[in-house]
């Protein structure tokens, strides 16, 4: 900082991240308490540190035993469910699947064969990617769209217009079933794909939209208006600004929505019809439930054939999906 | 060319006015400072002009287009926000080129032109770096660069230093003085610090509840402030205020209180208080012309003051006095070599050439430049790049003189002579300035 007030160098790198700068001092106080050198140094506020430290961690016991028992009785039953897609049928029936370990020749991968290619849980996988991720993209790129009209552009009666969106969360969706119905077989839509896509993403969109409207409205101000100056329009500060700062919430809406989508009976049987060709896994699933009622080693691999591309995603993107929901969490 | 002309300005919210007819020109080439405490409405006036808030009414004028109606990314300015508002995402480099590449210029260019503006700001190491990994004072620099790569016609800056520490807020006031200096653009700078607005400006404009007190040089400013709001807020430490009466005959004004004061007022500044005779008036004189006995300048008219001493702060090259005079409290700076200890008595010498006066009903100024005697030519403190009078005498609408309204916008060309002519009559008259110290105002 001596070399005059442009300093520009390498050395400047001293002033780097300011975080960095604030844990670089901490950690040289820490050294400075340690050694000998400095019998001056400030003792009593280490010792407070330390015990600061104790009674924060001794203060989080309880919160983590809590996470941690919460986190067991879902995992518990979980696990059986896995193991147990992996027994033969009289192993399930003859005894807990906890005991399974005990004789490890057991175990088969014919329940996966069987309901892969036998019950027609292959094809049903495919159905689901082929409406869940369109349904997805839909989605997340309409709410974003939607979502910066409300935050960034000067509409009149905009905040009553997005109200309306938020009132729309609370409609239930059973009472939309028989018109939307009625719209799609005059539209010729029902049974296509392009009819459930829409309806999926429509069903998403108010929470979606609102949801990325309170993060979009959250970003700085000054940053688009700066934007604008240098000659931005709307479409470039959608692209080019506001898109790539809010990744974080538009994976959080992501990964809700396909979850929302992939798990979804009710609006896949409605639209779609309960045909082979084009039924989603929890169609089929449901159809394994009523005629095999009792073939629990059938239904537990099918469980997990359903569940393995959610936990796939989630934990990829779990980072985000957190982020996400912070974020929305703070400014709100 | 880069002329901006602000013309009975209004901007409302609802109920909040935040802007009340404002009328301001600035010329070409002009570091003109609008200063004013928070919520006095300067940031609403810059993005009005910026195009980031519509104007309620009234006319701004870039050159000679209106551009109430212009988008803003075609009004040929640029602006450093107060955050930076640097986008988190994109490098260094991308960052100052954002605007080009909006521009659709070809890529080799913007990398040309973004290495010279870097070069100007001493960031070229920095290009490859997100905004992130800067610090407070590398972004700014990092804005300026944004700001100037553009080459725009003004430069508008809203309270750009005020995220840095005090040191680098003074090196970097001197940069940016220099850069304007560089770049000869018309600069608008918004601040609260009145610091900022006496070391960088050439031209100041305080403003005070949406309306503007005063325009004018830093140094015509600090020696006339047209009304209290402006003697309070320019200078620092500011200036001290005491009720007092006037009392006398033609040949011996006194200002008078309960407290025992009685200082005579010096013959060049009797004629305006006449009128005021036996009645009350806002007597405000700065620290820096309370001085110790021993210790008077040469050739200064002084009456002298009981003074009970309660602190004293030395700081280095004077002495800052916390005093009280009956009721009041009051501040002086005086040499360091004073004798003055806190808890004793003191006589204080009041250098009362350099008084000021004020209505207590309007709080306006009771002597304006011009009734005050030219004793020698006036030394400007620096040249300002422009040919603007210096000194101009502009005063909010509620204080002008009646000749000072603007009427219809297709005369402008005439009014705008008038006026011109009007300022360098009112130049010529201007009395003889103090010096204010350099240094002093970099005390903050
Ligand atoms: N968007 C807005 N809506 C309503 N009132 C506003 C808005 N922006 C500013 N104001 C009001 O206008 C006044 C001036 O604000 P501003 O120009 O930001 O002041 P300054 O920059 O001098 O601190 C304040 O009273 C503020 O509350
Ligand atoms: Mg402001």
């Amino acid at each position: 900082m001596k070399r005059g007030p442009y300093p520009a160098g390498p050395e400047d790198d001293s002033r780097g991240n300011l975080q960095e700068e604030a844990l670089e001092e901490e950690e040289v106080r820490d050294e400075k308490e340690g050694s000998p050198e400095y019998p001056f140094g400030p003792r009593v506020a280490g010792e407070e540190g330390t015990a600061a430290r104790l009674v924060r961690a001794v203060g989080r016991g309880p919160l983590h035993a809590v996470i941690i028992g919460i986190s067991i009785l879902w995992m518990v039953p979980a696990l059986g469910l896995l193991v147990s897609s992996f027994r033969e049928r009289q192993a399930i029936t003859r005894t807990g699947w906890w005991e399974a370990f005990t004789t490890p020749t057991e175990f088969t991968i014919q329940n996966y064969q069987d309901v892969l290619t036998g019950q027609g849980m292959g094809t049903a996988f495919i159905n689901s990617v082929i409406i869940t991720v369109p349904a997805t993209i839909l989605t997340v790129m309409v709410a974003a769209l939607a979502a910066y009209a409300f935050a960034w552009m000067p509409l009149p009666g905009r905040n009553w217009w997005f109200l309306l969106v938020v009132a729309l969360m609370v409609v239930p969706l059973q009472l939309t079933l028989i018109p939307v119905l009625r719209l799609f077989a005059d539209l010729g839509l029902t049974g296509t794909y392009w009819g459930i896509w829409l309806a999926h993403a429509a069903y998403g969109l108010p929470l979606g939209v609102f949801l990325l409207r309170n993060f979009f409205v959250a970003l700085p101000k000054d940053l688009l208006e700066s934007a604008f100056l240098e000659g931005a329009s709307h479409t470039t500060a959608f692209f080019r600004i506001v898109l790539p700062l809010s990744v974080p919430s538009l994976a959080a809406l992501g990964i809700f929505q396909f979850l929302w989508v992939w798990n979804d009976l009710l609006i896949a049987l409605v639209y779609l019809g309960g045909t082979r060709d084009v039924a989603p896994m929890t169609v089929v699933i449901s159809n394994l439930v009523s005629s095999f009622g009792t073939e629990w080693h059938l239904l537990t691999a099918a469980a997990f054939v359903s569940v393995i591309l959610p936990l796939t995603i989630f934990f990829a993107l779990q980072r985000y999906f957190v982020q996400g929901l912070l974020a929305g969490a703070v400014k709100g | 060319m880069a002329r901006v002309f602000y013309e009975n300005v209004y901007k409302r919210w609802k109920e909040t006015v935040a802007v009340k007819d404002f009328t301001l020109e600035i010329a070409d080439k002009e570091f003109l400072v609008l200063v004013g405490p928070s919520g006095s409405g300067k940031s609403t006036a810059l993005r009005l002009l910026a195009g980031l808030d519509s104007i309620s009414d009234g006319k701004i004028y870039i050159g000679d287009r209106v551009i109430n109606n212009v988008a803003p990314k075609d009004r040929d300015i640029a602006m450093v926000f107060q955050t930076y508002a640097l986008y988190p995402h994109m490098s260094v480099h991308d960052n100052v080129g954002f605007g080009l590449k909006l521009r659709k210029m070809p890529k080799d260019q913007i990398h040309e032109k973004v290495l010279q503006a870097a070069q100007v700001l001493g960031i070229e190491p920095l290009l490859d770096r997100k905004p992130g990994q800067l610090s407070g004072g590398q972004r700014q620099r990092v804005a300026l660069a944004r700001a100037i790569v553009r080459e725009p016609k003004v430069f508008l800056l809203d309270e750009p230093l005020s995220n840095l520490d005090a040191k680098l807020r003074v090196q970097t006031r001197a940069e940016i003085s220099k850069l304007h200096q560089r770049l000869g653009t018309t600069f608008i700078y918004v601040t609260h610090d009145q610091v900022e607005a006496m070391t960088m400006a050439t031209q100041i404009a305080v403003m005070n509840f949406g309306v503007i007190q005063q325009v004018g040089t830093p140094q015509f400013l600090y020696d006339h402030p047209t009304n209290v709001f402006v003697a309070g807020f320019i200078g620092s430490p500011s200036m001290n205020f005491f009720e007092v009466t006037v009392s006398g005959d033609a040949d011996q004004v006194c200002l008078v209180a309960d407290s025992g004061m009685s200082l005579p007022v010096p013959a060049k500044k009797r004629r305006a208080l006449e009128k005021y005779r036996d009645k009350k008036i806002v007597f405000g004189i700065r620290p820096e012309d309370i001085h110790d006995p021993d210790f008077v300048p040469p050739d200064t008219e002084v009456a002298p003051l009981d003074t009970a001493v309660e602190v004293t702060e030395l700081m280095g090259n004077e002495v800052f006095l916390h005093l009280t005079h009956g009721e009041n409290n009051f501040l002086a700076r005086v040499d360091p070599r004073t004798a003055a200890q806190p808890g004793s008595k003191m006589e204080l010498m009041v250098g009362m050439d350099n008084m000021h006066a004020f209505d207590p009903e309007s709080e306006q100024t009771i002597f304006s430049p011009e009734e005050e005697e030219p004793e020698s030519p006036r030394q400007p403190k620096r040249s300002p790049a422009t040919g603007v009078a210096e000194g101009a005498w502009i005063t909010s609408r509620e204080s002008a003189a009646p000749g000072s309204a603007q009427p219809e916008a297709e005369e402008e060309g005439k009014v705008e002579l008038d006026k011109l002519a009007k300022e360098e009559a009112v130049t010529e008259q201007v009395a003889k300035p103090r010096g204010v110290p350099k240094d002093q105002a970099d005390q903050d």
